[in-house]
């Protein structure tokens, strides 16, 4: 090719990307993009629990509680509330009065009646199982409502923060129904949803009459990007702002780039081993505590979270209610070979065991997976480790047909000990996988505990028992990583929540 | 014309025919796996009766076969069912998607051909010289990487080291093109919106030129074996015996022939560049039903598999038809038999 025609393609080609291109960055941006690993499932934000969609539903929508970064449960657009009675059955709230929804009507009690008598006769509604105790709410007065509860429900407030607990508009639901509020979804949140493509991208902007005030960054565009190494391109070219969820041995490579700022933090999730109780094998008390022994949780941490997880011995994230300072259940292959050797196992007479994994569901899971079964395998413990989906993972568990252990993630932002040993570990409930039948009992005694202390020490000493029972295995604080343009200022929260409402550009 | 004619109803009948097959097949064997999409739907505190009542109002209760019977009454409406996960129509979610995955595959069809009918020719004029080894093997490094790697290669080169193309979904948010075909070249262009239209087609060249990269060098190497083949033909020797240049006979005489075996290896090998899509639809955040696929798979929503993996097989047999449809019109040998 001559260099005049070569000279006339690079034109050519420089002009048609630079049409097509994004406008210049302005000087003071008021666009914010970030790429992000998960969509939502639908707009229909009660429907569903999956903590990774929750940071894009807190854009559009807002809660009447708020779990803070203490995981303190505070007012949000509730102002005020009390317990009407000693039993914990009958909460009255008191709503603000200046809140609006994204189409200028107002927000009173009548929308969170709407939403929550809605969630009680629909049970494929997530929020019906977050809020399984309501029976009925009845409003008061515009700006109050009183919620009915079958039993004490001590921990109420926190779930009204929770995952799926956000307030619907009850007019425009009924004008365009569930369909219409799908395609054009409003809510009280600091941001209005203005363009939506599945899977691809999420665009929202400020909206003007939030309670808040509002938010600085003016528009915020969720590009949804699922492959990690597609995420990581994205921040390093400058084609996003903020990068969630980037692998952990990215995030070193990137916090040398001069124009990035990289963090891993700690949050309010932890891995776990589920075990089985309806498996035979699994009914020795010493293999499940050599199975616990034989784990260097620390060493896991270091190979695959740069250290920064958390080891844990028990089903509560560090500090947090749930937990008990001091207590630990140290690793010890030696002792570990000797609780195996008691169950009637050892190298020569090795157990064969199946471990379940999902791969890339968070990060370095099958590969942590793998090292667990390579420990486990040193103490006499032949583990083959095995891929499955979390649908899968969830349909085997509810059917109480896992036959091996689960390597699994909990995610809990409030951090109360209900959310993690009270789930987990509860046997009526479909995701436990030991059922220890005398815990049903405890839960229901626990659960309706009115005195939040005596409440916080029943579920430690549980915890406590968990553990030296090894029902199901704690093995580290979960972490997250965020990679973002150093102009950019981005606080994490231990909720692990991504709020774009709280950004702004230095 | 009614021979041709007559081909092409029988062709059309018999796609129908495999359509069924392939309906029974898909409907029969996600219903074998021993999964049960209620697992993602109810919440955890779900009773026995919840389940049960679900359960009957998915029609998932009855035998396999009446299942099928239920599902096919509803498909022959348009019905394909919601989507668990989504909870949305399955047709609603496929309308909005497959003219995404359409579209990226159609260029990366005509990527593909850019790159390798001049690249066929290259090889057969290569056949016997010395650059031939190098060529050859050159071609088996292509071959052997796969169309998710390229998307990954692509995406570092242009997207981080020579930042230069986007690789992040269908268009810039820049630009608003509302959707009438869903097809965004097409939309862009019925607006009127040059500026858009481009930076669409920006947008498509590096997935599309990664499952084109993956794509091309099975035809480069069908097509020079077949310009190979018919080199040695008569008429191939009396258009030379006439005094045309080499490169008359090759482009005017020899290419529309050896055309043949690589419309048909196009049309064989369809399937395995829709069946691309899913993993490049998904490093290129694209939004089509590919990516939708995955979600489907990820969350075991039955209604939604079968709809994509119905969708799928149909777009294979159309585009077969079409293949099939064009050979008539293009082999003389059929087209006066």
């Amino acid at each position: 090719m001559k260099i005049w025609q070569k000279t006339a393609v690079g034109l050519l080609f420089g002009a048609l990307v630079s049409m097509g291109g994004p406008a210049l960055a302005q000087d003071k941006p008021t666009e914010l993009k970030i790429a992000f690993p998960v969509d939502v499932p639908s707009w229909d934000p009660t429907a569903f629990t999956a903590p990774p969609g929750q940071s894009i539903f807190k854009a559009v929508f807002d809660s009447p509680m708020f779990v803070d970064d203490n995981q303190e449960a505070v007012p949000r657009l509730i102002k005020s509330y009390r317990w009407l009675d000693d039993e914990g059955k009958e909460l009255e709230l008191e709503f603000r009065d200046d809140v609006y929804f994204h189409d200028g009507s107002k927000m009173t009690a009548e929308d969170f009646k709407f939403t929550f008598d809605r969630a009680i006769q629909n049970k494929t509604l997530s929020l019906n199982g977050m809020m399984a105790t309501l029976t009925s709410v009845e409003v008061i007065e515009p700006y109050k409502a009183v919620a009915t509860f079958s039993i004490a429900s001590p921990t109420v407030l926190k779930y009204l923060g929770f995952l799926a607990a956000y307030i619907l508009p009850k007019d425009y639901f009924e004008k365009v129904g569930e369909a219409g509020f799908q395609k054009q979804p409003i809510g009280a949140g600091p941001y209005k949803l203005v363009d939506y493509q599945r899977g691809s991208r999420i665009t929202l902007e400020a909206f003007d009459k939030y309670w808040q005030g509002e938010p600085d960054i003016k528009r915020v565009i969720f590009e949804i990007v699922p492959d990690s190494s597609a995420r990581v391109a994205a921040v390093e070219s400058g084609r996003v702002d903020v990068s969630a969820q980037i692998p952990v041995r990215e995030v070193a490579r990137l916090e040398k780039n001069p124009k990035l700022e990289a963090k891993v933090y700690p949050y309010s999730e932890i891995y776990i081993l589920q075990i089985p109780s309806y498996v035979d094998t699994f009914q020795s008390v010493h293999l499940r505590r050599a199975m616990q022994m034989a784990i260097d949780k620390q060493g896991l941490s270091r190979a695959f979270y740069n250290n920064v997880a958390k080891p844990i011995s028990l089903l509560a994230t560090k500090d947090s209610p749930g937990d008990v300072a001091g207590f630990d259940t140290p690793f010890d292959r030696d002792k570990a070979i000797e609780e195996l050797a008691k169950a009637g196992y050892s190298k020569d007479k090795p157990l064969k065991i199946r471990l379940f994994s999902s791969n890339n569901t968070f990060p370095s899971d099958y590969d942590m997976a793998r090292a667990i079964a390579q420990m486990w395998s040193q103490i006499g413990v032949e583990t083959t480790v095995e891929e499955i989906t979390v649908a899968k993972y969830l349909e085997l568990s509810h059917s109480s047909k896992l036959d091996g252990v689960m390597l699994y993630s909990w995610a809990n932002a409030t951090g109360d000990p209900e959310i993690f040993t009270g789930r987990i570990l509860d046997p009526r409930m479909r995701f436990s996988t030991w059922k220890e039948p005398e815990l049903g009992d405890e839960f229901d005694r626990l659960n309706t505990q009115m005195d939040e202390e005596k409440r916080l020490e029943g579920y430690r000493q549980l915890n406590i028992k968990a553990a030296e029972n090894a029902w199901s295995i704690p093995v580290l604080q979960s972490v997250s990583t965020i990679v973002h343009n150093k102009d950019l200022n981005v606080p994490t929260y231990q909720t692990g929540y991504i709020l774009p409402q709280e950004y702004s550009w230095k | 014309m009614t021979l041709a004619f007559s081909l092409f109803a029988r062709r059309l009948g018999s796609m129908f025919v495999t359509a069924l097959c392939l309906s029974v097949v898909v409907f029969i064997v996600l219903r074998m796996i021993p999964s049960d999409p209620l697992a993602m739907l109810l919440p955890p505190s779900a009773t026995q009766a919840d389940i049960d009542a679900v359960r009957i109002e998915l029609g998932l209760n009855g035998t396999i076969f009446e299942q099928y019977m239920v599902w096919l009454g509803r498909a022959l409406q348009g019905d394909l069912g919601s989507s668990i996960y989504f909870r949305e129509p399955v047709t609603a979610l496929l309308a909005t998607t497959l003219p995404a995955t359409l579209e990226l595959v159609l260029v990366s069809l005509a990527i593909a051909l850019l790159i390798s009918i001049p690249g066929g020719i290259l090889l057969y004029k290569l056949e016997g010289r010395k650059g031939e080894m190098g060529a050859d093997f050159f071609l088996v490094v292509l071959l052997s990487i796969p169309s998710f790697l390229w998307g990954i290669i692509l995406i570092i080169v242009f997207g981080v080291m020579f930042p230069i193309l986007p690789f992040m979904g269908r268009v810039d948010p820049s630009f608003a093109v509302p959707s009438i075909t869903g097809f965004m070249l097409v939309d862009a262009l019925l607006q009127g919106d040059l500026r858009a239209l481009v930076d669409a087609f920006s947008h498509l060249i590096l997935p599309a030129l990664a499952l084109a990269l993956s794509f091309s060098p099975i035809i480069v190497r069908v097509l020079r074996s077949s310009l190979l083949e018919t080199a040695t033909e008569q008429y191939v020797m009396t258009a030379r015996l006439r005094g045309q240049s080499e490169w008359n006979v090759l482009l005017r005489h020899m290419l529309k022939n050896a055309a043949l075996p690589t419309l048909t290896l196009i049309g064989v090998q369809f399937g395995f560049l829709f069946g691309g899509t899913l993993l490049i639809e998904l490093i290129f955040s694209f939004p089509g039903i590919g990516n939708l696929m995955v979600q489907a798979i990820k969350n075991f929503d039955l209604p939604l598999i079968q709809g994509v993996a119905l969708v799928f097989c149909l777009m294979v047999l159309l585009i077969n038809f079409c293949v099939d449809s064009l050979y008539v019109v293009l082999n003389p040998r059929v087209k006066t038999s």
